[in-house]
């Protein structure tokens, strides 16, 4: 050690005294301060901090409420799902085979392959959506796969999905629900908060990129509310029936703009039943129907498709019956007559005359009736079945323009307002999303002295557009002792586990008319349905049944000084039975073509749907029909069961039954028959029993009967093994005529179909545009 | 040669008859504790990123870190004993060799060094690399002692005694700038200032060396942006929570998460790649999340042991080289904990600085150990005398 001499000297090591008190005491006393104020003081705010960010938060989507209708037969069901997702970062990280994922899956899931493929490699993300809404089986069917394959690159997570187990039945009342599983239409939008229930949360911790720990993760679920059960006042028959109806009628009028129909409870404002043409199936809201798609996919533009197929979903979506406004034309003499007899301003002993036409003070040109000609003298029972223009601009005129309006206001068609220049609205309040308002004329406007033009147009439903649905209450109020009700769909809301939240009772708005009044109103509309001779709505008479109601025919009248083009809303109000009223039932039916060859009117058109619904209707109700011997004899009959019996057996029962039979075959013994057993058919047809023959299995076309007497269909139709059938009127079958049947001319059916036929009245004096 | 070859014969009864090596046991032992913890901290804090492997270095083995640190920390107490072995005076004898090979390989690094994260710091191929830096501090404090020992006296002069050491310095950080290596330049100023002040240098020269040092910050400040907002960053981490002040925040709630007693060993969910370099720079963050604020007190009891222990060795030298290098190697260890530590509790703006016998890295521990060893080779001299 050549230069080692000499240890450090006393000043050096002063200094270094120094240094180890700093680097080994006082630094470290500085570290512990520091330490202990993170640790301990300030712990609390960064733990939360750090579980908030270790925390991932599954909002799992509790199960939607059930909506029943007023029998709790379930119309909007949950069920659990699951959606099925790829983990790229862990399929890049285990290796995993992206070409056999995406095969699998394409396979299970019915997805293209492709995408999937590309989905898989979308590195960085741990999730992708392959599919949403994947039900149990094939959700097993991923399991099973992943289970096999040891896959660690997809996976499932729970969700529940909305089912309509009927389909498109009361799509439009009910709605639907978006993937996010909240209600966007109908019930299910008005009621989402109910039926959604609180998510519940699963917690797990994560690592910073969301996938879990190796052990020891920490996890909870906390359960979330169970979404509210609603029992509504839907009857699902009656709303079969309705949409049954309404739909064939749209086929057979050929209906260009839609349709709608109601069936609302008299007494209390339940709805029944309401439908909208065209339907849409809310399981796969998205999807239009067949011919629509094909006008979608022979467009251009990838914007025109988008557009096209948007206004469609619009177009599907939207619930006619209550966001529709439109000019009810004659249905509302109804609510004329009734304000007019209830302020005494017309008495049902007054005389009216039509000489054709009447001049209006403020009208250049004087208001045309209907009819050419005029009415002549008629009582005011008489003017209503004749649903006579001229006659109701005096009735309107009697009431005024100031009562008219506050009759309204009470009728629910309008709120009057203290601004006498505004144009006045109003709805009824309904328990349903997506309802529109009325328009009216301002009080100033509607009122003047020097013009009544306004209130002339009004007393027949013409120059102001309200609702359909405003438009049944209003009827209902008229015909069930002059209650105003508020209409409604939900009745009871029960928690998840049965417990009654809310019970509806129905809601009466105001008495508008006098019992006394509605009566009288009663009977006057019962004989523009039953009277066979002058009713204008006769073709919605039911043999057997009371039924009251009024036509309308609603000329668009914008459209035609818009366009020149005249185009016709038909419609038809009725309820039944006339004497004690337990269901009204509105159809109105937009825009029928020319092409039919039947003539454009409410009575022609509408009454008679409403008539076979009717028909459906009451028995279900449990209103039993009256029918005298002579009617009875006329009625439509129920085919025997006849295989088996000898033939002399056999035409016993026939001729009992009222029917007639012709043989093929040489036997002894029924071996088969034509129509089937219980199958209603009109009375005097000629039935085909089989001896020992095969029944051919050759298609037969369907004749044309348009035009011909029930009995002449009757016959023809059974001369090719075809058989007749019809729900509505034969209580005049002399004077009637076949004016649209179930199935079109042409089409070919087995032997043995039975044929509906809607019957109307040969009085060509009915044909008008009232 | 300088060194008894006899004493180096010594070498194979060091382990089975360690008392006999006559170095210092409280210090090895404590040295040993140390090491032993950060190995395991290494692998509770290292599985979870080694698992899910977002890099794509460990092919999914959890493990992968741990073995590699404990094969490591096999190698450096062999250095350890080694260097323990080897008598002063070899260390004397190749200080200024051994800082010319460091200048050699600091001057190759811009040139041929492996680029990481916008700078060169390393030299080697694969992973068998070496941080220059490393090897600087090493060389700066032996050449250091043996220039101070050789002026002993001339120290108060700026020619002889302060000149030629701010000379080296500075051509050292001259070349750590061109990497850019700014936490290794702190830290060897650091140590060499410390070696000064030990070695006599006039006390108005450090006011003057603090003085020019603040005034340059305050340069560095105005003109490089990059600079300004880091200080921003630490005085409100919480500022920019997702970008810049990520990591120093992520260590915030990772060490104030451990509270008193800590979530327990291997039970931090912050290690679960919220905190980054959780294995490295961070190591001590997850220690404080699973042992808490009891755990890290301990921890920095044995550190604070250790440095004063080896205190002790030196201040025990007869030999004014021997002194100071021990003293030096302390100081600088003192030093590195300090900064790691004070980093990552945000105490001191974010820098990467390792943490001895804990952070994840094969030749800095190698080189740490085997420092520690010359430790004890200076304090066998002491209690052989």
């Amino acid at each position: 050690m050549h230069d080692g001499k000499g240890g450090p000297g006393i000043g050096m090591l002063r200094r270094t005294l120094f240094l180890m008190a700093v680097c080994g005491i006082v630094s470290f006393a500085v570290l512990l301060v520091r330490l202990y104020h993170l640790q301990i003081t300030e712990h609390d705010m960064y733990e939360s901090l750090a579980v908030g960010q270790q925390l991932r938060e599954a909002a799992s989507s509790p199960e939607r409420g059930t909506i029943y209708d007023r029998n709790e037969l379930p119309l909007a069901i949950s069920a659990s799902v699951d959606n099925v997702y790829l983990s790229p970062v862990e399929i890049e990280m285990y290796g995993e085979d992206r070409e056999l994922i995406a095969r699998k899956l394409a396979d299970i899931l019915d997805l293209d392959q492709a995408e999937l493929y590309e989905k898989s490699g979308r590195t960085g993300s741990w999730y992708v959506t392959a599919e949403r809404k994947v039900e149990q089986e094939k959700a097993q069917e991923v399991r099973a796969f992943i289970s096999d394959y040891g896959i660690h690159g997809v996976k499932l997570e729970r969700d529940t999905k909305r089912y309509y187990p009927n389909g498109s039945l009361a799509c439009h009342l009910l709605g639907f629900v978006g993937t996010d599983n909240s209600g966007l239409e109908g019930i299910e939008a008005r009621y989402d908060d109910f039926l959604t229930g609180s998510s519940g949360k699963s917690l797990r911790e994560t690592n910073a990129y969301g996938s879990d720990l190796l052990w020891g993760g920490y996890a909870a679920y906390i359960p979330g509310g169970e979404g509210c059960d609603l029992v509504t006042t839907i009857d699902a028959t009656i709303q079969y029936y309705v949409e049954k109806h309404l739909s064939q009628a749209v086929e057979d009028y050929d209906i260009l703009n839609g349709a709608g129909a109601i069936a609302m409870d008299v007494n209390t404002g339940a709805i029944l039943a309401m439908a909208s043409m065209d339907r849409y199936d809310p399981n796969r809201f998205l999807a239009v129907s067949p011919e629509v798609q094909a006008r979608i996919d022979a467009a251009q533009s990838a914007e025109e498709k988008t557009e096209l197929l948007r206004a469609a979903q619009t177009r599907q979506w939207r619930n006619k019956a209550l966001s529709d406004t439109y000019e009810p034309g004659s249905t509302f003499k109804i609510i004329t007559l009734s304000m007019a007899l209830d302020c005494g301003a017309v008495r049902l002993t007054d005389g009216f005359y039509c000489p054709g036409h009447v001049s209006v003070i403020g009208r250049s040109s004087p208001i045309r009736c209907w009819k050419d000609g005029g009415h002549g003298s008629q009582t005011l029972t008489q003017a209503v079945q004749h649903s006579c223009n001229a006659a109701f601009v005096n009735i309107g005129t009697r009431v005024g323009a100031e009562r008219f309006y506050e009759y309204c206001d009470a009728f629910g068609f309008l709120e009057l307002s203290d601004d006498p220049d505004v144009n006045l609205t109003a709805q009824t309040g309904i328990d349903l999303a997506g309802e529109s308002g009325s328009i009216w004329w301002s009080r100033n406007t509607f009122c003047s002295e020097k013009n009544l033009s306004q209130l002339a147009a009004a007393s027949f439903g013409q120059t102001f557009t309200i609702t359909p649905l405003q438009l049944i209450t209003a009827v209902s109020a008229c015909v069930n002792g002059g209650r105003l009700m508020r209409p409604y769909v939900v009745s009871e809301i029960r928690s998840g586990d049965g417990e009654i939240l809310l019970r509806r009772e129905s809601e009466q708005v105001r008495q508008v008319i006098s019992e006394e009044t509605s009566k009288t109103v009663r009977s006057i509309l019962e004989q523009v349905v039953g009277d066979p001779t002058e009713g204008t709505g006769r073709n919605a008479a039911v043999a057997g049944y009371r039924i009251g109601g009024k036509t309308g025919t609603s000329e668009k009248v914008s459209l035609e000084a818009a366009t020149g083009q005249k185009e016709y809303i038909v419609s038809f109000i009725g309820f039944a039975p006339a004497d004690d009223p337990q269901i009204a039932l509105l159809v109105f039916l937009d825009t029928p073509s020319n092409s039919t060859g039947i003539y454009i009117s409410g009575g022609q058109m509408a009454a008679p749907v409403v008539g076979a619904m009717m028909a459906d209707i009451l028995p279900y109700l449990g209103v039993r029909p009256s029918l005298s011997g002579e009617e009875a004899s006329r009625q439509d009959t129920a085919m025997p069961q006849l295989v088996g019996l000898s033939l002399e057996e056999a035409g016993q029962r026939l001729r009992e039954a009222g029917l007639r039979y012709r043989s093929i075959g040489e036997g002894q013994t029924v071996t088969a028959q034509l129509p089937a057993a219980l199958w209603q058919i009109a009375r005097g047809t000629e039935t085909i029993l089989y001896l020992g023959e095969e029944i051919s299995t050759e298609k037969e076309s369907v004749p044309n009967l348009a035009g011909m007497r029930y009995n002449e269909a009757r016959d023809t139709l059974s001369y090719y093994g075809l058989f007749l059938h019809t729900l509505t009127t034969l209580t005049d079958e002399q004077n009637a005529h076949v004016s649209t049947q179930s199935i079109r001319p042409g089409t070919a059916v087995s032997h043995g179909t039975v044929i509906e036929v809607v019957l109307v009245s040969d009085d060509e004096s009915m044909l008008g545009k009232y | 040669m300088q060194y008894d070859s006899a004493r180096l014969a010594d070498f194979s009864v060091l382990n089975t008859r360690g008392k006999k090596a006559g170095f210092d046991q409280p210090f090895f032992t404590l040295v040993l504790i140390l090491l032993g913890f950060g190995v395991v901290m290494v692998l509770s804090a290292s599985f979870p990123r080694a698992y899910y492997d977002p890099g794509h270095v460990t092919g999914g083995s959890a493990t992968y870190y741990f073995i590699r640190q404990l094969i490591f920390a096999l190698l450096g107490v062999g250095a350890m004993l080694l260097c323990a072995a080897l008598p002063m005076g070899f260390y004397r004898r190749y200080a200024l060799p051994f800082m010319a090979f460091t200048l050699v390989l600091l001057a190759l690094v811009p040139l041929i060094g492996v680029r990481a994260n916008g700078s060169r710091r390393w030299l080697g191929v694969g992973s068998l690399t070496v941080q220059p830096s490393e090897l600087a501090k090493l060389a700066v404090i032996l050449l250091f002692s043996r220039m101070i020992q050789q002026r002993r006296g001339q120290m108060r002069s700026f020619r002889r005694g302060i000149l030629p050491f701010s000379l080296i310095l500075a051509l050292i950080v001259g070349l750590l700038v061109l990497e850019p290596h700014f936490s290794a330049s702190i830290i060897i100023l650091a140590v060499g200032a410390a070696m000064l002040f030990m070695g006599g240098v006039p006390l108005g020269w450090f006011l003057a060396a603090i003085g020019s040092a603040a005034a340059a910050i305050g340069v560095l400040l105005v003109f490089f942006p990059y600079a300004s907002s880091r200080i921003m960053i630490w005085r409100d981490p919480f500022s920019s929570p997702s970008d810049e002040g990520y990591q120093i925040v992520q260590s915030l709630y990772t060490i104030g998460s451990g509270g008193l007693g800590g979530v327990g060993l291997g039970g931090s969910r912050q290690k679960y790649l919220y905190l980054p370099e959780e294995h490295n720079d961070f190591i001590f963050s997850v220690l404080c999340e699973e042992l808490g604020f009891l755990g890290a007190a301990l921890v920095l009891l044995l550190f604070s042991l250790l440095i004063l222990r080896g205190f002790q060795i030196a201040l025990h030298q007869r030999d004014c080289f021997s002194f100071l290098v021990t003293a030096g190697l302390t100081t600088l260890l003192a030093l590195q904990v300090f900064l790691n530590v004070a980093v990552v509790t945000n105490l001191l703006p974010c820098t990467g600085i390792s943490l001895p016998f804990f952070s994840y890295g094969g030749t800095a521990l190698i080189l740490q150990l085997a420092q520690m060893g010359i430790i004890l080779s200076a304090s066998r001299d002491v209690l052989e005398g």
